[in-house]
């Protein structure tokens, strides 16, 4: 048997650490060293199913753009980690992308826990965040103009739902939602909307997840016999909270989110074509008639009908941050977050191509960039403006598009 | 990447008390603790909360965290009055530490549920400049791990520590010798607390941004499998433990740096394989753990001069 030793040990840590740190002991900002850009996206865990198409766009995004000359005549180079749909290790990998890699902008970072344990870090080393996720907390308080949201705030989705609701003429409503920080704001502002639109909320509860069955929760909403009960939640929640309802016989209509109710396919998959039957799902999504979607989707090599709800916010990240610092002359963040609003709301040119509106920046004229996303227009705090929400119903086991609002 | 090593550190640091705690309450008492994710929530929260909602400054934060966590712990070791069997108190806890979850995730008036309490400030953090404070908190962190070592190495070695030992083995022994079972398994659960209340005040120090989703029951699994492959009861072992099983889990993120057909895609499905392949690989090769229990060693080092 071999005999341990503190000394042996401290060796072969020596000897497995060093190969590892070598490609990084000399990272200087040397002058046509490629630009950093740090993405986090989620490729395993809850939000697994999400990330990889993220990472897919952020890498063609940045290949196209460094075929074009890149940035500052910099290429930019790309760091893409799996968060693993988790807070903590966001944060870890944030501070890689900052520490390790020297990112002056770390992007993706699909869920609120990612985005709410990376902005601290973020503010305090100067280094812009751009986040997919929706809950109004990611942009409140004093961020320095270093977090940037890509995606409608929760109490918008709220706000659009709701209308949709007084539209489709429900009359009484129950509300499922999953305890969760992008979910609570959402219910809050719909049930406060329905109310004023004087319809009446039955009742709402929620409810914990991982729970191995949701009946108790089920039978008091569905219970008592709302016109419409509307879930919100993720994924795994939602194909127990529908067995059970399809098990008990209710007959409540149920509406969603599409990450719950579509998950690129996998809902109907879990459940089958006659428990989906009818389902209604919103989500926010981009306009898909904008010419900069069609571009997007053509980058992609994906059908021309197809419907991407995050990847092209990762798109207009890296847009973003490429057409900031062109524009601020500066790869550094302290000086080219002040651009993005600049880029983004204009006045300007209206351009919806990287490219091209990278072009038009080095000539000195002044742009407004039209994403892939959403129209890429920012509030002061970082929030986006500009983005609808997409509604569809499932009619034997496809989701049939019903209309594109926004708020 | 001296800054990326230095955070590590830090993480390694709370992740080694907290495996320290565990090997005292399971490695050295044999009380195994499947509660110990919730004791760790309940210990970041009492932290954050005390100096968010209570004004109470980073070291008293602290203080209240190690007590409050080591009160939960004996009042959950008081349950073993009745249930003396390994595995009854281990489905006990596992339920004390669901219960300390679900209060962390549900009452939104305290704990701010799912959307987690941000802006925790940290000690000292206005009197040390910005870009060194990292080098603080690793050294915070370290004397803190030094600390909890020698006050844990010491117990183990006095009189008490041979009692906790006594009652891993066998207590119906230690009874018959007239030793009170039940307050010394209170103690020993207890001072194990303390020390999850301050690994807890660490990671909330640390990300300055707590919510539920950073205490699922992975956090319960690492320590495990840190005591385990430190050496079960070897205190020393335990801080090793930790360390591998940190350095396992983020430096094979740089491996893609490294091998060039591996991609971030790839990465994610193999490598959660690769440290699941490492741990078996420590548990064939090595199954007592890198070290020895204290006592124990004097045992190794006998038989190897007999074997000369």
């Amino acid at each position: 048997m071999i005999r341990i030793t503190r000394r042996r040990m401290l060796k072969s840590a020596a000897a497995l650490g060093a190969p590892l740190a070598f490609p990084y002991l000399n990272l200087a900002h040397a002058q046509g060293a490629p630009i950093p850009i740090g993405v986090g996206v989620p490729l395993t865990g809850n939000a697994g199913a999400y990330g990889p198409d993220m990472a897919e766009a952020a890498k063609r995004t940045a290949a196209k753009i460094n075929a074009a000359g890149g940035v500052l005549g910099r290429k930019l180079e790309l760091f893409i980690e799996d968060s693993e749909s988790s807070a903590a290790v966001a944060a870890n990998l944030t501070q890689k992308f900052i520490n390790v890699h020297k990112a002056q902008s770390c992007v993706g970072y699909w869920g609120t826990p990612e985005g709410m344990s990376s902005r601290p870090i973020a503010v305090q080393n100067k280094v812009v965040l751009m986040v997919s996720s929706a809950a109004n907390a990611i942009t409140e308080g004093d961020t320095q103009g270093y977090v940037w949201r890509f995606q409608m705030k929760a109490t918008d989705w709220g706000i659009v739902i709701s209308r949709a609701a007084i539209k489709l003429g429900f009359k009484t409503v129950g509300v499922l939602g999953l305890q969760n920080a992008f979910v609570l704001p959402i219910m809050k502002v719909f049930e406060e909307k329905m109310k004023e639109a004087g319809r009446q909320v039955v009742d709402s509860l929620i409810y914990n997840p991982e729970q191995p069955s949701y009946r108790a929760e089920v039978e008091r909403i569905f219970g008592k016999k709302p016109e419409a009960v509307y879930c919100f939640g993720l994924l795994p929640d939602f194909v127990s909270i529908i067995k059970e309802v399809y098990r008990g016989g209710f007959e409540s209509k149920v509406v969603a989110l599409s990450i719950m109710a579509d998950a690129e396919g996998k809902f109907v998959q879990a459940v089958g074509n006659q428990v989906a039957e009818g389902i209604r799902h919103f989500q926010p999504m981009p306009d898909v008639a904008a010419p900069g979607y069609k571009k997007f989707v053509q980058l992609m090599g994906a059908p021309a009908d197809r419907v991407f709800l995050f990847p092209p916010n990762t798109h207009d990240q890296i847009a973003i941050t490429a057409l900031a610092m062109e524009r601020a002359k500066s790869p550094m963040a302290a000086d080219w977050s002040k651009q993005i609003i600049t880029v983004g709301n204009g006045p300007g040119q209206e351009v919806d191509d990287v490219v091209d509106a990278l072009k038009l920046v080095r000539e000195g004229k002044p742009i407004n960039f039209q994403g892939a996303g959403s129209t890429c227009d920012f509030t002061q705090n970082g929030d986006q403006l500009g983005r609808g929400m997409g509604h569809w119903i499932i009619k034997s086991g496809k989701s049939v598009f019903v209309e594109y609002q926004k708020p | 990447m001296i800054s990326f090593l230095v955070l590590l550190g830090i993480v390694v640091c709370f992740s080694a008390i907290l495996a320290l705690a565990l090997n005292f309450q399971w490695g050295l008492g044999g009380m195994v603790n499947f509660g110990l994710a919730g004791f760790y929530t309940l210990g970041a929260y009492t932290c954050a909360l005390l100096i968010l909602k209570g004004g109470a400054n980073t070291l008293v934060a602290t203080l209240g965290a190690m007590a409050i966590v080591a009160a939960a712990c004996a009042l959950t070791a008081l349950v073993t009055l009745r249930v003396t069997e390994e595995d009854y108190f281990a489905i006990v806890t596992l339920g004390v530490g669901e219960m300390l979850r679900l209060v962390a995730l549900n009452e939104d008036w305290l704990t701010k549920g799912a959307l987690g309490l941000s802006g925790i400030p940290r000690p000292l953090d206005h009197l040390i400049p910005h870009d060194v404070y990292v080098y603080f908190l690793l050294g915070l962190s370290l004397a803190l791990l030094l600390g909890t070592l020698w006050v844990l190495n010491v117990l183990a070695r006095s009189p008490f520590g041979r009692i906790v030992r006594a009652l891993r083995e066998d207590d119906v022994v230690a009874a018959t010798l007239g030793k009170n079972v039940l307050w010394a398994r209170v103690r020993v659960f207890a001072i194990g607390g303390a020390f999850i209340g301050l690994a807890g005040a660490l990671h909330a120090f640390y990300y300055q941004y707590i919510d539920p989703t950073q205490f699922t029951n992975i956090v319960i699994a690492y320590a495990f499998m840190a005591v385990i492959a430190g050496g079960r009861g070897a205190h020393a072992g335990a801080i090793w433990g930790a360390a591998v099983v940190m350095v396992l889990l983020e430096g094979s993120r740089f491996l893609k740096d490294v091998i060039p057909w591996l991609d971030s895609d790839r990465l994610a499905a193999i490598r959660i394989i690769i440290i699941g392949v490492g741990l078996i690989l420590l548990l064939v090769f090595r199954p007592q753990g890198f070290l020895r229990e204290h006592r124990l060693q004097v045992d190794l080092v006998t038989a190897t001069m007999r074997n000369r």
